[in-house]
């Protein structure tokens, strides 16, 4: 096993930088894992909302306690530039003003121009509140109607507004099945770009390194058979990403804090077969002999690339159709898709799953093929006689 | 002298794969994933549009239809309603093609599939429709006689009570920070290039350094020349980095396009002063000093935003002070300046803090090369 013992000297080599990956992305997984919950119930969103009280009454004041019953009141302050900032980075979703005279016009019955808004642009937020501001007043106003005074008209306005609508969601557990949730498939979501990144750090760099042109003619001219060598090469990559595999897997039985069960274990084998794809996927650019730059941008290109084209970073929902249309020619969006249907935030069926599964194996396939021609074509006698030439030229 | 040798160095760059992989072909291609993935993420899921809802018909309510009608109407609607059966409702959602489902019964329900502010917004929908329906019984009840009044009231077109007041001019999307990002990053890699240039002129580090250091030129020239080709190149990249997001992939930067290139190349510079500084600091190997710059740019970076775009908010709230020294986030601050704010004053402090950064990090790095003296290597 000469040249599977000199595949893990060199591979020793390339741990730490694997290990920063690793160690990153089990720290964010982690942290992320903790702000998870695994119940489904139906929550409305509290907006982050700023007020600047310019009428200062006791209306006003019942108002923002009005507001701040469903929303989250934040004070910040008054001053443009804070508060452009603070709209744009999300800090607050909502700036509104209180107009001077709030009080006596509302008493009056007039509604309009009773409050300001700073004003970004015409986001979900801001449709929101302006809906939310339009039905307190229309309601207080229909209570002074009615020939209430204001405090009446405000309280029975409360009151009325305080009904809320029955909300369910579609599904109780999230994801249908309580072994698999929605938030700790992320972590087998995100697991794609860990992985290619990793193995492609590693397998090609070791690859590249036995395949360099005086490695490579020392080993072809010593007495150990080509099949022998090729499988000790293989048997050595596949042995490397199994590891990682099952760090990776170890890690996310901790997260989930249980053992896997039921479809978490579909997850389980997607993610065995994205690992042996990403493998061969190494094999394949190894073939290549890229210089180490150039494999690393290839490594940055391939990761990121699959992961903002097949709907890793950011959900499929968003990806534009063309995008998509792309993706359906990369592995890791079968993998998401699988992902995705065991997690039911798509249709769940298994078939689906499974055909997922035998397109990412046939991408495995043809990448094997792929490589094995790749390397016909480069070490055939014929192309290792010109190349020596070559050699023997320049010298 | 100054030209002889500022014409070698640029021929150097020119050499040199590194650069053109890093600096020029890494942003285009991460710029363009940018694109793919946040290009509508903004359009899709912030901006304002009708939310799709299907209605289920339990039990016939025509005073309810007649409002959702009404609403589809407007001239900007707030919903966009299907009317369908059961068992379709459920598909729709499910394929996410509708946000809820309505469901007409005694009392109107809503059925949802995420949790968030579109959800929120149906709900508030339906209890809007609910708490009229009982303000008006309530009239019914206390004021029979003035009914018709507040059915009016309930029912009239009011004029939005809320005036807006608009805060920019420029480009809102908040996806666009990744953007100014990524030219920092670009910005920031110019630290290598910097590096370079004391590699040349540290004789125990490299042969090219040993021959320049026998050369009868001073070394403050030497540094000087080799820091004016570096900038140049730089330069460069930071334009062909900047043409390519805003022609080829459009990027709304604002209406101040002609200032982003200024600002790009000055951020460039800064990188290049940041490496000469790290470069000269240290003996240590060329393999070693490229991997901690790389690294300490590259967390730079992420403080700034590029990867997790909140980033640059929390480090505001615990400690403000640092977004001020950090190179990165002052670099895409002054683009983020240059697109929201309407006036200079903001964009210009930025850009003073800039250069400030950069003429400490030269004069720190002139300060410990000088002097240097190699008896025997």
């Amino acid at each position: 096993m000469q040249v599977f013992k000199a595949m893990f000297k060199v591979t020793k080599k390339r741990l730490p930088s694997v290990l920063a990956y690793m160690l990153v992305f089990l720290f964010i997984s982690f942290v992320h894992a903790r702000s998870a919950t695994k119940d489904n119930k139906f929550e409305a969103n509290r907006l982050k909302i700023c007020v600047f009280d310019e009428d200062d009454t006791p209306e006003s004041h019942a108002l923002i306690d009005f507001i701040g019953k469903s929303n989250n009141l934040k004070t910040i302050e008054n001053d443009r530039d804070v508060i452009i900032d603070s709209l744009y980075y999300g800090r607050v979703d909502y700036a509104l003003i209180i107009n001077k005279g709030y009080a006596k016009k509302l008493s009056a019955g007039e509604t309009d121009d009773l409050f300001g808004s700073y004003h970004m642009d015409e986001n979900y937020s801001v449709v929101y509140m302006g809906q939310l501001l339009d039905e307190y007043t229309t309601s207080v106003k229909a209570y002074i109607t009615m020939g209430k005074t204001i405090d009446e008209a405000i309280s029975s306005a409360e009151e009325a507004l305080s009904q809320h609508t029955e909300v369910s969601m579609l599904r109780l557990d999230k994801g249908g099945d309580s072994h698999y949730s929605v938030d700790f498939a992320q972590y087998f979501e995100f697991m794609v770009y860990i992985l290619i990144s990793a193995v492609m750090i590693v397998v090609c760099q070791v690859l590249v390194t036995m395949n360099r042109k005086d490695i490579r003619f020392r080993t072809n001219c010593s007495c150990i058979k080509e099949s022998k060598y090729t499988f000790q090469l293989f048997f050595g990559s596949c042995l490397f990403v199994l590891a990682m595999w099952l760090v990776l897997m170890i890690f996310g039985i901790i997260l989930n804090k249980e053992m896997y069960a039921g479809r978490a274990w579909y997850a389980v084998l997607n993610s065995l077969i994205f690992a042996a794809v990403t493998a061969t996927i190494a094999v394949f650019v190894a073939s290549f002999e890229p210089k180490e730059n150039v494999l690393n941008l290839i490594t940055q290109v391939l990761g990121l690339g699959m992961c903002f084209i097949c709907g890793v970073f950011v959900p499929i929902s968003v990806l534009g159709e063309g995008v998509l249309a792309v993706a359906r020619f990369m592995p890791a969006y079968w993998y998401v898709k699988a992902n995705n249907m065991i997690a039911e935030t798509e249709p769940y069926s298994l078939s689906g799953v499974l055909q997922c599964y035998a397109i990412q194996t046939l991408f495995a396939v043809a990448m094997i093929v792929l490589s094995v021609l790749v390397r016909k074509v480069k070490y055939s006698s014929a192309a290792i006689g010109t190349s020596v030439k070559k050699i023997a030229v320049h010298q | 002298m100054f030209l002889h040798i500022l014409k070698y160095e640029l021929k150097n760059g020119l050499r040199n794969k590194d650069l053109i992989i890093w600096l020029i072909l890494f942003p285009i291609v991460l710029g363009t994933f940018f694109k793919i993935a946040f290009g509508s993420v903004y359009e899709k899921n912030e901006k304002f549009s009708a939310i799709p809802v299907a209605i289920v018909e339990v039990n016939e309510n025509p005073a309810f239809r007649q409002v959702v009608e009404g609403i589809e109407s407007a001239d900007v609607p707030f919903l966009k309603a299907s009317f369908v059966t059961r068992e379709k409702a459920e598909k729709l959602l499910d394929n996410g093609d509708v946000e809820g489902i309505i469901f007409t019964e005694d009392k109107l329900r809503l059925i949802v599939k995420e949790k968030g502010l579109q959800e929120t917004m149906l709900k508030s929908f339906i209890d809007q429709y609910v708490v009229r329906e009982s303000i008006a019984k309530d009239a019914m009840k206390n004021a029979p006689e003035k009914v018709q009044d507040v059915i009016s009231v309930l029912t009239e077109e009011t004029a939005a009570s809320c005036r807006e007041i608009p805060l920019t001019q420029g480009n809102p999307d908040p996806y666009i920070q990744y953007f100014y990002n990524l030219i920092a990053m670009v910005a920031m890699f110019g630290c290598v290039t910097g590096m370079h240039i004391t590699m040349q002129n540290q004789a125990n580090l490299s042969a090219l350094g040993a021959r320049n250091n026998c050369s009868p030129v001073p070394k403050s020239l030497n540094i000087l020349a080799c820091i004016t080709g570096s900038c140049i190149m730089q330069a460069v990249c930071m334009i062909v980095c900047v043409s390519f997001l805003a022609f080829v992939l459009k990027i709304d930067f604002g209406d101040r396009l002609y200032l982003v290139y200024p600002t790009a190349i000055l951020g460039g510079i800064l990188g290049i002063c940041f490496g000469f500084l790290i470069g000269s600091l240290s003996s240590l190997g060329e393999k070693t000093k490229a991997a901690v710059l790389m690294s300490v740019s590259m967390l730079m970076c992420f403080c700034s935003g590029l990867m997790v775009a909140d980033m640059k908010v929390i480090i505001a709230d615990k400690i403000p002070w640092f977004n001020n020294i950090n190179p990165a986030a002052v670099i895409s601050d002054c683009f983020y300046c240059l697109n929201i704010y309407e006036d200079y004053d903001r964009f210009i402090t930025k850009l003073i803090n800039m250069i400030v950064i950069s003429v400490i990090f030269i004069a720190l790095g002139f300060i410990t090369s000088r002097r240097k003296k190699y008896a025997s290597i």
